[in-house]
């Protein structure tokens, strides 16, 4: 009794392991989705609002879904409350948020260099800046993607398996 | 006789299951994983009989060569 116990607890937490790691796949390439309407809703309100930073941060968090929602909240939050520079309060969300999220390095690299263009030009570089970032953030969601479609079975599969495997092998 | 039937039942258990994730892992392109993954059950399965067979050759003995 106590050993049929032991089994299906073990094979309930490698499967759900595998389905955790399955969900970080789905995720990540809506959130590089997600982030790319916001720059793009960004830059509108850079363009076309003539919107000062921490007004179109915060407008654009409550556009935004949860995660990401959190990042342009403390954006917004630190550019109103604290006497710090644009680059500062954008690289210091970032590493806040960045932990809830399924984004990776490569993404990190690329906001924190956006981050580093922001304010700091007039309008039109400022609008090929976010150009550039889309177009790296483009490149991500297709990798993202290729990797979800690859191997978001194998994890669910693998996951239940090796559950699967340790049990007989303990048995 | 008991025993004997279970370990059978336990290789046949670890074959399927070694051969299921060699085919997920051979599917997704990761064959040099799925390969050790069959290496190590097979190792761990000649381990299990190879202790069956020791066993047997002891009872051999014990019995044609009176020895403990």
């Amino acid at each position: 009794m106590m050993k049929l116990i032991g089994a299906v607890l073990i094979i309930v937490a490698t499967t759900w392991a595998g389905f955790e790691a399955s969900r970080h796949l789905t995720e990540r390439p809506r959130q590089l989705r997600q982030l790319k309407s916001a720059l793009q809703s960004l830059e509108a309100e850079i363009m076309y609002g003539h919107t000062p930073l921490h007004e179109a941060a915060r407008r654009l968090s409550d556009q935004l879904s949860k995660p990401l929602s959190w990042f342009f909240e403390s954006f917004a939050k630190k550019l109103t409350d604290s006497e710090t520079t644009v680059k500062d309060a954008w690289e210091e969300s970032l590493k806040e948020i960045w932990k809830m999220t399924a984004l990776k390095q490569g993404e990190f690299e690329i906001m924190k260099q956006f981050g580093e263009t922001l304010g700091r030009h007039d309008r039109l570089s400022q609008q090929k800046q976010i150009m550039l970032t889309l177009t790296h953030l483009e490149r991500e969601e297709a990798d993202a993607h290729d990797r979800q479609v690859k191997y978001e079975r194998m994890v669910k599969s693998l996951g239940f398996l090796s559950g699967l495997l340790l049990i007989i092998l303990l048995l | 006789m008991g025993l004997e039937v279970d370990i059978i039942f336990k290789i046949a258990g670890v074959g399927i299951v070694v051969a299921f994730l060699h085919t997920i892992l051979d599917q997704v392109g990761k064959k040099e994983y799925a390969q050790w993954v069959t290496l190590f059950g097979f190792i761990y399965i000649l381990f299990m009989v190879a202790s069956i067979v020791d066993n047997l050759f002891q009872k051999i003995k014990s019995v044609f060569l009176f020895q403990g």
